[in-house]
Formats: structure tokens, C-alpha cells, sequence
């Protein structure tokens, strides 16, 4: 279980906030997409070249002087430093931000040999005082307030210390600053290794990168080896983006290239440590095109809520789930790796296109291969849903039980004791009484063979929660189809595969998603009503399956919204009853309808033409609620407050009703108002659709 | 290049650095001069450039282009720069060893010549002469420094504060 600090989520809500405002002014006038397609291109040609780039860089750095290093491993890192620390005297070295010395557990080391390894960044040089470790990679010390800092500084040197911010920096730069002089070895990171001419780029605010590399007699470079790139051009390719992605800087303040040593010797180790083997992984090598810009933090729901300190082994976030995976091994990233809510929603910010995401989900699978998942998802995936025969036996199970676990609401009664962490935040709904496919062909069946629609044929597929839970959605989609003139045609209420998929079952997906194609009969576009069901008919289902069936699918799916908002807004006008009331909406940004379908816009089209009061957008308008699948089961601590945080948004908006795509939204948005005794009505775009037309 | 000149100004001052244009470098002695006296500066240091030759070296014959062992408290550095990027208002220096790169970065306050004929309108025109600078060998080696504003941090709550390591001041005497 996490542990949730409110007054830490605060400060990180708060900055991520301020982060988006400054970024978004200082990309004005620049197309980030061209900047991060440049710059991933770039990181992918390096890669492609990496020996030979690694090999010029090293030959150049010589020829100025420098010392070269090849460290296998972390271990083999600390060897090389500690030798050179006694080669030199060093019983003091001062460095400035290294993520990569983090990665080697460099400082506990030297310590242990009797060297004093003294961190120089402001935020590092805090952390260190405290005994604590970084828990963001460009603001190490962010989840400590000012207070915090002034009683730690006050125990530090003994005296009253104003918890005022300037004052705290005056001190720190005195302190900082002797360490420096006093000092035999200064070690700095690289944000670029430049191989033709074996200068390393350094990017820093404070300029403490630059007493370090320049005071101390010696200085020792600790830098990966994705981070080498061919030219002093393409490392401007890279400033251009990093200091706008990362801290919402046109540049930082200090950028510093530096080639060969300076009154001293200057050593330069080229850290491996499991690198190699993620670059010859053709799926995983894409995260080594990470800049280490926290742009994908800055902007993570979950990140926010728990911080770095549990969302990390080393590295924080998804990313660094990946490269934990990698440089400390599966196991050390099992948990963290069931933390990422597949939001996709820092894919936007990145700033060289991680699927950050995608790749978790591949992740999720390797941990599964390895015996790492557990056993209710292993019985859930690899047994129910694999199978259509055993599934379609578990739903009608759980309708049977209807009259057992449902209220007259229609949500379900409260779970046992042991469980209620999984329904206290929000009433679960019941099974429905009749599946959707039922309640479409008694509607439906009928209607069609007596009327002639003269639009043509639309198929329907509604996926696993409107076909069991919420049949209302579907009908209400095929009813504003049937409406505009549509022949609404009925797909199988059979499950695409996603959940499995999503949770790293690939094979039980292959067969769910096989099953499917295999039974159903397309006429027209194919219209989903659930955007995560859309991700996996129109993308992910094709790319396990592979076959000619299932690209057709793929071509044909449409998710219900953008269907009608690009096709039929002036019949839509016609039928829009005057009657209808005037009500005020707000809508949520469902993470896949926004993040991977793009559709957020073709919704808000149709919200605002069916809510006669218009719309009135609600604060963190595209922050997950907290279902996302399994998530919700895994963190349903986290989950509980992603759904409090968009609870209240919604409620500050004054609106009637919050609309949205996703029925997974809908069980938690609608659920949770339940629980908090909420007005606001939630309900699905082709709900509030269907409920405004003629 | 009137408009680079406008654009650097705007992007340096938006960094937090403060301009003083001068239509010649007697003008920007008088004014360093009466910044100093009116700053009770009496020390500080100056690139060894600006040191070999010229008004500055004249003007300011106490200041050192090494910083003493050990120096804690340095109240000003006098530095020149290559080139301005108007872009970003960011100052470019060719540096040739580590006196030189200390005294952009030690002391309280940093005041910096530039030329305006040399501001170029972004880091991308000089790519190559960064390139030749960093491929040339022996000792000292060689280094390029970009500057932009003066030295920050947001690592206390994320609010921004002036000189932590570096400079709270950087002034640029646009010549």
C-alpha cells in the first residue's frame, strides 16, 4: 500500500500546474511536435550508432587529455572512482546532480571506504542532510517545505534558521561553496557526450556544475552511454527542447560544454550497467531515448498523489519503472510497474515519444512470464477471459446473483468487511438484469425489419461493462444512430481482449480478441461506445492477431462521438428537441478517448449541442479518475484519491450533469458520487445525446 | 539587426538580467566607475582579456584575473562576451581554462561586455564555431560557456530564487 501525504500532494499538484502554464509560454511560437520528432530521431540514430559514437567520443576526450573509462556495472563504476580517489589523495569530492551515481549507490559506497562524496545541487545538498534520497530528478527535494528545510538546517549548524527562501539559500551557498574549495575531486554527470570532439555538455541552473568541474583538482565525469550524440549540432537539438520540457525554461542559466581537463587530470566513466542488453531489446531500447527531462512526472496523475519517494526504486515514475526493470531487475519493478495507471497522458509531454505506457504493459508481461503476477489475475485472464464459454458462465453468474447483491438503485450492496477498501470510495454497480444484446435485438430487431434507414448499416459493439452493466449506453448509441437514419446493427457482446492485454497477458488476450473476429460480422463502421475498447480493436488487437480479418476490423472501428460530430452535426441540429432541458454540463476527459483516440473535441461537440446550457470545464478537466482497469483494484488507495480530486472538480463546477465516453469512467465517477452524495448527474455522451433529441 | 538587438534585450531581461546600452567603451568605463564607487566595490576580478589591454585594464588596475585560493566573497567580475544569442538573451564565451570560466560564475555580480555587431539570432549560427573551438587540443583545454541571466534555483517549494552558486547580478553592458 502507498502512503499518500496530503501536504506533499499539494506541493506536487501545484507545481505541475505551474509547470504546464510556464511550458506552454515558452513553446509558443515553436511546434513541439517538430522539436520531439527531431530529437527522438535524433536519440534513435545515436542508439543505432552507439558503439561507434561511444568509441569516437572516447578517442576525442583522449586526444584532449581526458582519461576514458568502460564500467560494466554500478560496482565496477564505484571501483573505478574510489581507485581514483585514492590515486589523488581524495578525501573529499564534491559533485553536482547525478542521477547516475544515484543509479550506483556511489555515495554509501565511498563513504564506506572513508571518502566523503558531498552533493553541491541545492535540492541534492538538502536531501543529502537529511539523510533522504531524491524523489524527483530535477527537483530532488521537492517534497520538503520550507520549514522542513530550515529545522534541518538549524539541527545541521546549530543556530536559529528563518524559514524564509532566500535566507535558506544565502546559508546553503556559504556552506556549499567552502565544501567546494575545500574539496580534492569535483564529479559531474553529462546531459550530452559529444563524439566529435569528446566534449561533454552540462546543463545547469545554480552554476554549482561549474565550481565543480573547475575548483577541485580533478575532475571525474559519471555519464550512461545513451547519452552520447555526434555533433555539437545535435546537442543543440537537444538544449532546445530539454530546458522547455523540463523546467518551462527558454534555456537554463548555465549550459557549459566541456572538452578535456583543466588544471588537473579529468576522468570520464562510461557506465553500462544493463544498458547494452535494453538497447538490443527491439521493444525496450525505445526508453533509451529518455532525456531525463521529468516532463512525464511533471505531468503523472499518480506521481502527484504519492510522490517519488514511493513511486520509485532509483529512478521515478514510469520511466524510471523501466529503467529499474532494466539496471535493478524485474522484480525490483513488480510493484512499481502495477502503479503506472496507463494514462498515457505523459506521452504528450514527452519529449523524445516513450510510449511510456506501452511499454509498462510490455513490462507487465515480461513480469507475468516470469511468474510475477498474481493469482487472482492469472485465474481472471488466463482462465476466465481467455475463454468466451467460461466468461459468458461468470457473467450470467453474476446476474443470477442479482437479486442477491443488488439494490434498488441499481448499484450493488456493500462488499464484505475485508474488502470494502475495494467499494468504500464508490458504490459498485450491480450486474444489469438483462445483457445489452438482449435489450438491442427486443429494440431493435424488430424495428429494423420494418423500417427502410436510408443511411445505411452501422455495427454496435458495446464491450464487456455495456454489455453486463450498463446496457443503457449502448441502447442510447444505437437510438441516435437509428435516429440520423442508421441501419444500427448489433456486434457480439463478447470481450476484445483489453483487460488481459493490459495487464501483460498477452496470449488469454490473442484468444479473447481471436474469438471475437472470428464471430463477428461487420456492416458499416464499427461503433464503440468504450475508448478502451477502441485502443484494442483498432490498434493493439491487430498488432497481436495479425491477420487480414483483424486489420479490417481495425479499419472500420470508430468510437460513437467522433462518428456523429464529423458526419451528422446539421441532422443532429434538426432532431434536437426544443424541449430539452437546460442543463449545465461539464465533461471529463476519459485518458484513452483523449490521450490515444484524440476524440475529446468530437465529444465536447456533441455535449455542448445536447446540454442547452452549454459546457462549463471543470479543473484538471483530462486527470484520470482512478478506475483504469485493474489499477483500481491493485492502488485502491490511490484510486480513491484520483476520484476525490475529480468528485470535487466536477462538484466546483455547478454543473448538472458530467458527461463522458468511457463506461469504466462511469462506474467510478457515477459510483463515487454516489458514496459522496453528489446531485451532479454522470452520464455518457450518447446518453445525454439520445435524451435531447427528438 | 536592429530587431536581433531588440530581441536579445527583451529575452536577457526576461532572464533576469539588467542592460545598460553605451554607444562607445568609454561610456561603459565611466559607468563602471560610478557603479563601483556608489557599490563600495573596491575589488573584483577581470578576464584576462580585458586585462592585456585597453580602457578596462586602465580603469581597473586593482582587479586580479585569478580568483585567490579559497575565495569565498568576491563582490565583481568583469567579463566579455563572444557573442549574444537573441533567442534566448543568452551571453556566449570561448572559454580557454578555468580562471576564466570562476570569474563568470564567483563573484555576487556579474558585468558583461558585448558587442551588439555580435549578437547572432540563435545558438544554431555559431554551432560550427562551437564545434571548432571544442576540437582543438592542448592545454588549457578548451570550453564553451552559455550564460543566461543569473544563477537559480526552485528547489526550496519550487519558488525561484536568484544566486546560489553563481551570480544574483548579471549586468550587461551593451556596447
Amino acid at each position: 500500500m502507498k502512503k499518500i501525504d496530503p501536504a506533499l500532494k499539494k506541493i506536487l499538484q501545484d507545481f505541475s500546474k505551474s509547470y504546464r502554464a510556464k511550458r506552454r509560454i515558452v513553446l509558443e511560437g515553436y511546434d513541439f511536435e517538430d522539436l520531439r520528432t527531431a530529437l527522438a530521431d535524433l536519440k534513435d540514430r545515436s542508439l543505432d550508432q552507439n558503439a561507434e559514437l561511444l568509441d569516437r567520443f572516447a578517442d576525442r576526450a583522449r586526444a584532449h587529455g581526458g582519461i576514458v573509462l568502460r564500467a560494466r556495472d554500478g560496482g565496477e563504476a564505484n571501483d573505478m572512482v574510489l581507485k581514483i580517489c585514492r590515486d589523488h589523495g581524495v578525501r573529499t569530492m564534491v559533485k553536482s546532480k547525478s542521477m547516475v551515481s544515484e543509479e550506483t549507490g556511489l555515495n554509501g559506497f565511498l563513504s564506506g571506504h572513508g571518502i566523503e562524496a558531498r552533493e553541491t545541487d541545492l535540492g541534492e545538498w538538502i536531501v543529502q542532510l537529511a539523510a533522504e534520497r531524491p524523489t524527483h530528478m530535477v527537483l530532488p527535494a521537492i517534497h520538503l517545505t520550507r520549514r522542513d528545510v530550515a529545522a534541518l538546517f538549524a539541527a545541521k549548524f546549530g543556530r536559529p534558521v528563518p524559514d524564509d527562501i532566500p535566507a535558506l539559500v544565502r546559508l546553503a551557498r556559504r556552506e556549499i561553496r567552502k565544501e567546494i574549495f575545500a574539496a580534492q575531486a569535483g564529479m559531474s554527470g553529462a546531459n550530452a557526450l559529444i563524439a566529435e570532439n569528446g566534449a561533454i555538455m552540462l546543463v545547469t541552473n545554480e552554476g554549482n556544475g561549474r565550481l565543480v568541474t573547475s575548483i577541485p583538482p580533478v575532475h571525474i565525469v559519471l555519464a550512461s552511454l545513451e547519452k552520447v550524440m555526434p555533433t555539437v549540432a545535435d546537442a543543440l537539438t537537444l538544449l532546445r527542447l530539454l530546458p522547455r520540457n523540463a523546467t518551462g525554461q527558454t534555456i537554463t542559466s548555465y549550459v557549459s560544454f566541456i572538452a578535456g581537463p583543466h588544471r588537473g587530470p579529468q576522468y570520464i566513466i562510461l557506465l553500462d550497467n544493463h544498458r547494452s542488453e535494453m538497447l538490443a531489446d527491439p521493444r525496450f531500447r525505445e526508453a533509451l531515448r529518455c532525456v531525463k527531462c521529468s516532463a512525464c512526472l511533471n505531468v503523472c496523475p499518480v506521481y502527484q498523489i504519492i510522490g517519488g519517494e514511493e513511486y520509485s526504486h532509483i529512478y521515478m515514475g514510469g520511466i524510471g519503472t523501466l529503467f529499474t526493470a532494466w539496471i535493478h531487475g524485474l522484480k525490483a519493478s513488480q510493484d512499481l510497474a502495477k502503479v503506472c495507471l496507463r494514462c498515457h497522458r505523459c506521452e504528450d509531454y514527452c519529449a523524445t515519444k516513450i510510449p511510456i505506457a506501452d511499454l509498462i504493459t510490455a513490462l507487465a508481461g515480461r513480469i507475468r512470464d516470469r511468474g510475477g503476477a498474481p493469482l487472482w489475475k492469472r485465474f481472471a485472464f488466463d482462465g476466465v477471459m481467455a475463454s468466451p464459454r467460461l466468461q459468458r458462465t461468470a457473467f450470467k453468474a453474476a446476474r443470477s446473483a442479482r437479486k442477491i447483491i443488488a439494490k434498488k438503485d441499481g448499484f450493488s450492496r456493500k462488499l464484505p468487511v475485508w474488502m470494502k477498501k475495494y467499494d468504500r470510495f464508490r458504490a459498485l454497480p450491480a450486474p444489469a438484469a438483462t445483457t445489452f444484446s438482449k435489450l438491442f435485438k427486443a429494440e431493435f430487431g424488430a424495428e429494423r425489419a420494418a423500417a427502410k434507414p436510408a443511411k445505411g448499416p452501422v455495427t454496435i459493439f458495446g464491450g464487456c461493462l455495456v454489455e453486463h452493466f450498463y446496457p443503457e449506453i449502448g441502447l442510447a448509441a444505437a437510438r441516435v444512430l437509428s435516429k440520423l437514419g442508421y441501419d444500427a446493427r448489433l456486434a457480439p457482446g463478447m470481450c476484445c481482449g483489453f483487460p488481459p492485454s493490459n495487464a501483460g497477458f498477452e496470449k488469454a488476450a490473442g484468444e479473447a480478441f481471436a474469438a471475437l473476429v472470428k464471430k463477428i460480422k461487420i456492416a458499416g463502421p464499427l461503433i464503440t461506445v468504450c475508448p478502451t475498447c477502441t485502443t484494442m480493436l483498432a490498434k493493439r488487437g491487430a498488432e497481436i492477431a495479425g491477420s487480414e480479418k483483424a486489420k479490417d476490423l481495425a479499419a472500420r472501428v470508430v468510437p460513437f462521438s467522433r462518428f456523429v460530430a464529423e458526419n451528422e452535426m446539421d441532422s443532429l441540429a434538426r432532431l434536437l428537441t426544443k424541449e430539452r432541458p437546460a442543463l449545465l454540463a461539464t465533461y471529463h476527459d476519459s485518458c484513452h478517448h483523449k490521450n490515444l483516440l484524440k476524440a475529446e473535441r468530437a465529444s465536447r461537440t456533441l455535449v455542448e449541442a445536447a446540454a442547452r446550457s452549454g459546457i462549463r470545464e471543470m479543473d484538471e478537466r483530462d486527470a484520470c479518475c482512478g478506475f483504469a482497469g485493474t489499477f483500481c483494484v491493485d492502488n485502491p488507495e490511490i484510486s480513491a484519491e484520483l476520484l476525490a480530486d475529480k468528485l470535487a472538480a466536477i462538484e466546483r463546477t455547478g454543473a448538472d450533469i458530467v458527461a463522458m465516453d468511457c463506461p469504466g469512467c462511469l462506474l467510478q465517477i457515477r459510483g463515487g458520487g454516489r458514496r459522496k452524495g453528489s446531485t451532479v448527474r454522470a452520464a455518457h455522451t450518447a446518453e445525454l445525446l439520445d435524451e435531447a433529441m427528438e | 539587426m536592429t530587431a536581433l538587438i531588440d530581441q536579445f534585450i527583451e529575452r536577457a531581461v526576461l532572464s533576469g538580467a539588467e542592460i545598460e546600452p553605451f554607444s562607445n567603451v568609454q561610456e561603459a568605463v565611466d559607468f563602471l566607475k560610478t557603479f563601483f564607487r556608489e557599490n563600495k566595490i573596491e575589488k573584483g576580478l577581470i578576464s584576462s582579456g580585458l586585462k592585456a589591454a585597453g580602457p578596462f585594464a586602465e580603469a581597473f588596475p586593482h582587479f586580479e584575473t585569478r580568483p585567490a585560493p579559497a575565495s569565498l566573497w568576491i563582490e565583481a567580475g568583469l567579463v566579455a562576451a563572444d557573442h549574444g544569442v537573441a533567442e534566448t538573451g543568452t551571453l556566449v564565451h570561448f572559454d580557454l581554462g578555468d580562471d576564466e570560466k570562476n570569474i563568470w560564475t564567483l563573484p555576487e555580480i556579474c558585468l558583461c561586455l558585448l558587442e551588439k555587431a555580435k549578437i547572432v539570432p540563435d545558438l544554431e549560427a555559431i554551432a560550427p564555431r562551437i564545434a571548432g573551438h571544442l576540437s582543438r587540443t592542448g592545454l588549457p583545454s578548451p570550453q564553451v560557456s552559455l550564460v543566461t541571466g543569473p544563477s537559480r534555483t526552485a528547489d526550496i517549494e519550487c519558488q525561484l530564487t536568484i544566486g546560489v552558486h553563481g551570480p544574483s547580478r548579471l549586468i550587461i553592458l551593451l556596447i
